[in-house]
């Protein structure tokens, strides 16, 4: 296996992260002259860049046997030379080589492309001078709270306003309350505000009208969908296994559990907890185990020929890295094949955090089933409660059973003096003619003759058939029969004398036909084992000239009471012959019969009586013999014989029985129709787990035990009966000491809202990551948030309210000069919207977004050939079949992701695929996506229904409804120069549709949803285009 | 926005680009950097669309566009180029011990009983000046044995298909990264102002045993505009490039100069550079929208060049005309082509099936070459021919001396390039008696892939981009080198 593992994950951009970074030192933090150069701002990045490579932790890359990443290393004497002496640069080699000129000397060498600017070297010949401290990764330590610089504000202002005064700039004013009620709704439910909303915000006069909107926006279901999208990203979340086949998988309940967790504000801690080791919590509810699928929605294969132990360890490796890199912005996966070159894990401290992963249940072939084990099933919304009120009804119709078993007034037929007569039951078969079914031959076909035409035992009609020298028979199938107790089947044959068979058989089909009588040579027809049930002989060929009764008992052909008899088979060998009046005949002696006489069913051996009772009974009275019943023992025995056995009694209990029955199938109905989602467990015995060499499935080397990175905090000690768990690594990253979780957590939401976290890397915390824009800040945010007890909307809401977030996001050309990705933020945050939002943005501002919550994932629109030419032919996601009604109007969250060919608008947008983790998307800005937003029927459909609610309830004049159409897309009123804009391109496409009919009825019918047939098809048209402009409007299509 | 405020923000952004890099989608780029570090695109007056990075291509590229031809699902070369007579002896004898050595081999025929040796049925014959040996099945292809490079050894690390695929196409086994054409987009961007610079096809075929996966075409890490765009057979050509229906292009022009004028309002008002980028990509897709039917529309090609690539060339989704929209694509500035064809994962009744695909892909391909040689097209274009992996020299499943099937095998393979930068008439690279193990010359698919880099002007080794805390290379974490010696 090659270097491959290294890249489960995020998609970001991240080609001038470096360069960018240097700009920053460079403008901010340059080392001026007598400014103390410190390592982990100055010094790391440029080692790290430049010769950790080779000098690095990574043993087997090292050269010259030296390392550059510690400090004991770097100053240490090898051969009388030190590759560092502090503060002598002429006894410093690494000095020597930096600044030589020989290319064979030169470090970094000249064949490794990297080259130190003169920068670089300055700052590395101060610190040498200086004395070339070291410090451990700033992330690696853990934060200490720092003091807030300023109080009375916003700490977050305190801390951002402190480093513009140092770069001589000056937050922005705070944006205009339209566009800030825009921002903040796009911000936290992913959907525009209506007008209605704008207004309520512009008329909340109080100075905690942001607090107001916050709040009240955090109550909607919406909150909790917007927020969960952004985690489905790092939890790889989609409908399909993902790879080869990709077939369906049931995961949709983690979803759902998702968006829920953020609604109730489940804190981050907790949330932690459930999603790693939900399954291991004591007494764990249903949400956690549905959480834990966290660990199961990573992609998997079912390709045939694929080797299982090389998947059971990649699926390990995925989880493992997810978790490092979602909880701690860590790349272990490097740590795959080598030890990390860059942070400090080794190969060994990988394996060791995988073997918490690594004894997990699920198969390596998912079998491309939709309920990959380890499943859960759980019930839908108001299922538990119909469950209940079913077992409330059950209930009742079992004591009314019992009141009916109190009236029946039992007599023992065995006890009755004199017995009463057996009693004799035929059933019919077959006479004059098969019954409904599917009927065959061998030899020519069916032929029933009447008395006319020859012999006929009963009724009108018998079977003739004619076999020379070779089998002949008619075969029915199709039935269905039941085998009664003592039964005894009987069948009329009448053998030509002139030409008689040779060999006649009956044969039955209970399942497969393996159930035959034969008589005569039966050798001539041959078919079964002779001597078991597939051919009991029965005796010599019949009589031949009259009609001869052919009986034999059920059970000599193996066939019990209660057997269904699909089929039977009349057959002959050679020779002419008739058939007629075919069945079966049981005897009932009720004095006998367990099913009349309790006396009876009490002399049965136990095994059968055993039985018959309910698992309650059963566990009771076994072994116990009937003399060793109490009276009250036998009383309700016999009254439960009474309820369920006795046939006496069916009369009167049947409708009870069927109501019964039922409701039984109601409740059964429900448990089937719960839905499944796959969840975390361990294999009952743990596997064993190596450090595997090269990232080799077939490869293992030394054998490791759980454990977690030597750098990091350690577990607590081991408890004395259980190894380390996936509970003791989740309570371990949440604990509240460790360096990382709270950092990562943090930086991601800040990123959510300002597109861009405090680390720019959000993914990678790790030496070759980013240094923070604002350490500070990013420590005060992350012990406030842990001191905050992990609270996600106290933190939401600390960020919402700062001045930061809410000031205008005008870039002037001298704030574009200093800060062109606004990482100090003096002024607000803008950003094209995500695939989702710009969707769920139109379908809102179309009127039709549909609220349902939840469910299994639907299929809106999409262009033919999406998923067709990709798909396996045996794939059952290989054909898109289009929803309907509603299906087209959720919210995106709610669209069925297909890994291997994810929805267009999705994909476009830069959506993840979700094969892998993402931390980050891009925000790409491409052709593709003004074709789809111009032209694509949802957005076509949704400018259509907009048009209509424009000319509905924009008002009567074109001004009007201009301006309510701006309002409502922008949330802010239009200038004039706009509306003149607007107002011409109306006039024009009027124009253009007005003698255009037909056009403008196409444009209109577009999209399922039927167009208002009070509005004239030309002026709809004409309007229809104005909404497809606001929609595309760049303003529409920004958080501003 | 007033002239004096507009050309100081754009002084200060050009400043901010030239240290740090790309910054922004295509054109506020391309306008801002002119002709500075552009080798590979000419400016124009509305800018380049799909500008390259900054000291990109690294030297004079031999090639300039890309075809890539992938035979999907893993073609048999015992049965098409890698002729082995001497299995012959060998018909219904096990493989030799010695040949396996303990390999691994798929669950599929791990646990046959046998391994017996299925030589191929077909005949083969050294064709043109250059003795390239191929088989009857692509009888056209021999036409043009002396203008490609035979490669006998090309081997993989991945024995199923879709982490086979996956490799092929992105250099690593597991998805997320970019690939090959988004690696190429990214760093050369494309001289076609009104097409993207990576296109792929996906012909349709009667059984699509195997499946593809967008992540073949996709970008992974890098930024989605970089992801090769569909060109396709059903439905819009490129996805949403019509109009709704009762909309002309005039409509779309009236709409569209509305949306500039606000939009540039919305500039003003924001200042955000990404607003023009905006302003210019809807311009671009405007132009797309007659681009690709004209592209798209054969009308204009004379009988002959027709006739040449076969019956089904006005067939839509055929193999067929999808090389003929390749070469009109090459034609028109994009970058890469690609072109996805499946089924050929013959476990069984290969030497029916497999004639199928080379009917579909035969003729095509080879009046794909003949057609960019007779233009002079192929000498800048770099034309590769190749599937995932190989196919096994031991039979699975029943085995006649007429009917066989073969299981994966990823230990070699042969591929063929052409075109800009490769030697034309040469066989690379040795196999066994078996075609089981490659005995001259290896070439892994990262020295395929630095070698097609090569030929368009890239050191892979200098071509990375940092994710998930390594420099990332198309070629992997090794070091891997071109193949030298097929280099013109």
């Amino acid at each position: 296996m090659y270097h491959s593992i290294c890249f489960f994950r995020s998609r970001f951009i991240a080609h001038k992260c470096r360069l960018f970074f240097l700009l920053l030192i460079t403008c901010s933090w340059s080392a001026s002259s007598g400014e103390t150069i410190r390592f982990n701002r100055d010094i790391r990045p440029i080692l790290s860049e430049n010769c950790f490579a080779c000098h690095g932790q990574d043993t087997k890359k090292r050269k010259a046997k030296l390392r550059l990443d510690q400090r004991e290393a770097a100053v240490a004497e090898h051969d009388g030379i030190r590759a560092i002496m502090p503060g002598n640069l002429e006894e410093s080699e690494a000095w020597a080589r930096i600044i030589s000129e020989d290319r064979d000397e030169v470090m970094p060498p000249s064949d490794s492309h990297k080259k130190l600017s003169d920068k670089q070297k300055e700052t590395l010949r101060k610190w040498i001078l200086q004395g070339a401290e070291y410090e451990k990764h700033w992330s690696f330590i853990s934060p200490v709270k720092p003091a807030v610089p300023q109080s009375g504000i916003n700490p977050i202002d305190a801390f951002l306003q402190e480093r513009l005064a140092a770069e001589n700039l000056k937050p922005s004013r705070i944006a205009e309350p339209a566009t800030l009620v825009r921002r903040i709704h796009l911000d936290l439910t992913g959907l525009p505000p209506s007008p209605k909303d704008v207004d309520a915000f512009l008329s909340d006069k109080s100075s905690k009208a942001v607090e107001n909107l916050i709040a009240k926006l955090m109550k909607k279901p919406a909150y909790g969908e917007h927020m969960a999208r952004y985690w489905l990203d790092l939890a790889r979340y989609a409908d399909t296994h993902g790879l080869h086949l990709d077939n369906e998988r049931s995961m949709w309940p983690y979803r759902d559990w998702v968006v829920r967790a953020f609604n109730q504000n489940i804190k981050f801690d907790e949330f932690t907890r459930w999603q790693l080791a939900g399954d291991l919590l004591p007494k764990a509810t249903m949400d956690q185990k549905i959480a834990s699928g966290f660990n199961r929605c990573n992609v998997t294969t079912g390709e045939g020929g694929s080797i299982n132990e090389e998947w059971i360890y990649r699926y390990a490796v995925e989880r493992t890295s997810t978790v490092a890199e979602v909880w701690m912005g860590l790349t272990a996966g490097c740590a795959v094949c080598h030890d990390h070159k860059f942070d400090p894990i080794s190969t060994k401290e990988y394996y060791s955090m995988y073997s918490f992963f690594h004894s997990a249940a699920d198969p390596a072939m998912d079998g491309n089933k939709i309920d990959t084990p380890p499943v859960l099933r759980v019930p839908k919304e108001g299922a538990l409660q119909l469950q209940a009120e079913l077992d409330l009804k059950i209930a009742r119709v079992d004591k009314l059973i019992v009141a009916a078993v109190e009236k029946i007034k039992y007599l023992d037929p065995a006890e009755i003096k004199p017995a009463p007569k057996p009693a004799i039951k035929e059933t019919i078969w077959f006479e004059d003619g098969f019954p409904q079914g599917k009927i065959e031959a061998t030899g020519p076909p069916l032929k029933l003759i009447t008395k006319e035409e020859g012999p006929v035992f009963s009724g009108n009609l018998a079977i003739r058939r004619i076999a020379n020298n070779a089998t002949g028979q008619d075969v029915y199938s199709g039935g269905k029969f039941t085998v009664p107790k003592n039964g005894t089947f009987f069948a009329y044959c009448y053998l030509d004398p002139a030409n008689p068979p040779e060999a006649v058989m009956v044969q039955f089909n209970v399942g497969g036909w393996n159930h035959r009588a034969v008589w005569g040579a039966h050798d001539k027809i041959g078919w079964g084992k002779v001597n078991t049930f597939e051919r009991v002989v029965m005796g010599p060929i019949p009589e031949k000239g009259k009609w001869v009764r052919l009986e034999f008992a059920a059970d000599k052909l193996g066939l019990k009471p209660g057997t269904t008899v699909t089929g039977y088979a009349l057959t002959q060998f050679s020779g002419t012959m008739g058939w007629d009046h075919f069945g079966i005949s049981s005897t009932t002696d009720p004095a006998k019969d367990p099913d009349y006489s309790w006396q009876a069913w009490k002399k049965q051996p136990e095994t059968a009586r055993h039985l018959e009772l309910n698992p309650e009974l059963q566990k009771r009275f076994k072994g116990k013999a009937p003399e060793k019943w109490t009276a009250q023992e036998e009383s309700e025995l016999q009254k439960y014989w009474l309820g369920q056995k006795y046939l006496g009694a069916r009369k009167q209990l049947e409708p009870l029985k069927a109501e019964k029955a039922e409701l039984v199938k109601k409740k059964a109905a429900i448990e089937k129709d719960t839905a499944i989602t796959f969840i975390m467990a361990d294999l009952p015995k743990a596997r064993e787990s190596f450090v595997m060499i090269r990232g080799e499935y077939n490869n293992p080397g030394e054998k490791v035990s759980r454990d977690v990175p030597g750098f990091l905090p350690a577990l607590p000690p081991k408890p004395e009966n259980r190894d380390y768990n996936r509970l003791d690594l989740a309570n371990w990253l949440v604990d509240g000491r460790h360096p990382l979780t709270a950092r990562v957590a943090v930086n991601r939401f800040w990123q959510q809202f300002f597109g861009t976290g405090l680390v720019k890397t959000s993914a990678d915390f790790g030496t070759q990551g980013q240094l923070p824009s604002h350490p500070e800040l990013l420590d005060w945010l992350a012990t406030q948030f842990v001191e905050d007890g992990w609270d996600v909307q106290r933190l939401v809401k600390r960020i919402l309210t700062s001045h930061a977030y809410r000031q205008v996001s005008k870039a002037t050309p001298a704030l574009l000069e200093k800060d062109p990705d606004n990482r100090l933020l003096a002024r607000g945050p803008r950003h094209r919207l995500d695939a989702e939002v710009l969707r769920d943005q139109a379908l809102s501002l179309g009127g039709l977004l549909v609220a349902k919550r939840g469910g299994r994932g639907v299929r809106p629109y999409q262009p033919p050939n999406i998923w067709e030419p990709v798909g396996f032919a045996s794939s059952n996601t290989r054909n898109y079949k289009r929803g309907k009604g509603e299906d087209l109007y959720r919210r995106s969250i709610y669209t069925f992701l297909k890994r291997t060919a994810p929805p267009p608008f999705m994909a476009t947008f830069d959506g993840p695929n979700r094969e892998q983790s993402c931390s980050v998307r891009g925000r790409s800005n491409t052709p593709m996506q003004a074709l789809q937003l111009m032209n694509d029927i949802q957005h076509v459909e949704a400018a259509r229904n907009l048009a209509q609610r424009i000319i509905k309830e924009g008002g009567a004049k074109d001004e009007e409804r201009i301006c309510w159409a701006w309002r409502t897309t922008t949330s802010r009123h239009p200038e004039p120069a706009e509306i003149r804009i607007m107002l011409d391109l109306l006039t024009e496409h009027r124009q253009r549709f007005r003698d255009d009919l037909e056009a403008s009825q196409k444009l209109i019918s577009y999209g399922e949803s039927v167009a208002d047939k009070k509005i004239m098809p030309q002026e709809l048209a004409s309007w229809t285009l104005v909404a497809n402009l606001l929609l595309n409007l760049d303003e529409v299509v920004n958080k501003n | 926005m007033d002239p004096a405020t507009e050309y100081h923000q754009f002084q200060s952004r050009r400043r901010f680009f030239q240290g740090a890099g790309l910054k922004v989608g295509g054109i506020a780029l391309a306008q801002l950097l002119g002709k500075e570090n552009h080798a590979a695109a000419k400016p124009t007056p509305d800018g380049d669309i799909h500008p390259a990075l900054p000291g990109l291509p690294h030297f004079a590229p031999k090639a300039k566009n890309l075809i890539y031809l992938h035979m999907n699902g893993a073609p048999a070369q015992q049965d098409l180029f890698d002729y082995k007579p001497q299995m012959e002896k060998f018909f219904d004898k096990e493989l030799p011990d010695s040949v396996r050595n303990g390999q691994r081999i798929t669950t599929m025929t791990s646990r046959q009983k046998r391994f017996p040796v299925a030589p191929s049925k077909f005949a083969f014959e050294r064709c043109g000046k250059s003795g390239i040996l191929m088989s009857e099945l692509v009888p056209h292809m021999k036409g043009i044995a002396d203008d490609i490079t035979m490669i006998k050894s090309v081997h993989t690390e991945a024995i199923n298909h879709d982490p086979a695929c996956t490799f092929v196409m992105t250099g690593s086994e597991v998805p997320g990264k970019p690939s090959l054409g988004s690696w190429l987009s990214y760093g050369l961007g494309s001289e076609s102002q009104n097409l993207p610079a990576f296109v792929v096809l996906t012909p349709t075929v009667k059984n699509p045993s195997q499946a593809l996966f967008t992540r073949m075409w996709t970008s992974g890490f890098l930024p989605s505009k970089f992801d090769g765009v569909k060109l396709r057979s059903a439905g819009d050509p490129v996805l949403y490039v019509k109009n709704p229906p009762g909309v002309l292009p005039a409509d779309r022009r009236v709409m569209l100069n509305a949306l500039g004028k606000l939009n540039q309002k919305s500039f003003e008002r924001f200042g955000d550079p990404e607003t023009q980028t905006r302003i210019a990509q809807y311009e671009m897709a405007f132009r797309m929208q007659t681009s690709v039917p004209e592209l798209t529309d054969l009308s204009k090609e004379s009988k002959e060049t027709l006739e040449m690539y076969g019956p089904n060339v006005e067939k839509p989704g055929s193999f067929a005309q999808s090389a003929i929209l390749t070469r009109r694509l090459i034609e028109r500035g994009v970058r890469v082509v690609q072109i996805l064809h499946r089924g050929r994962d013959q476990h069984s009744n290969l030497p029916k099936d497999i004639k199928n695909q080379c009917l579909d892909v035969d003729q095509p391909t080879t009046a794909l070459i003949k057609d960019l040689k007779q233009r002079g097209m192929l000498k800048d274009s770099l034309v590769i021919f190749g599937g995932e992996f190989g196919r096994t020299a031991y039979c699975q499943g029943k085995l006649t001396r007429e009917n066989y099937g073969r299981d994966h095998h990823p230990r070699n393979f042969c591929m063929w390039m052409a075109g800009g930068g490769i030697r034309a008439g040469m066989t690379y690279g040795e196999t066994d008696d078996f075609s089981y193990n490659v005995t001259a010359d290896p070439v892994h698919l990262n020295e395929l892939n630095a070698t097609i880099l090569h030929c368009m002007g890239i050191d892979n080794h200098r071509f990375s981009v940092p994710f998930q805390g390594l420099q990332q290379r198309l070629t992997g974490v090794e070091n891997a080198y071109p193949v030298k010696r097929i280099l013109a």
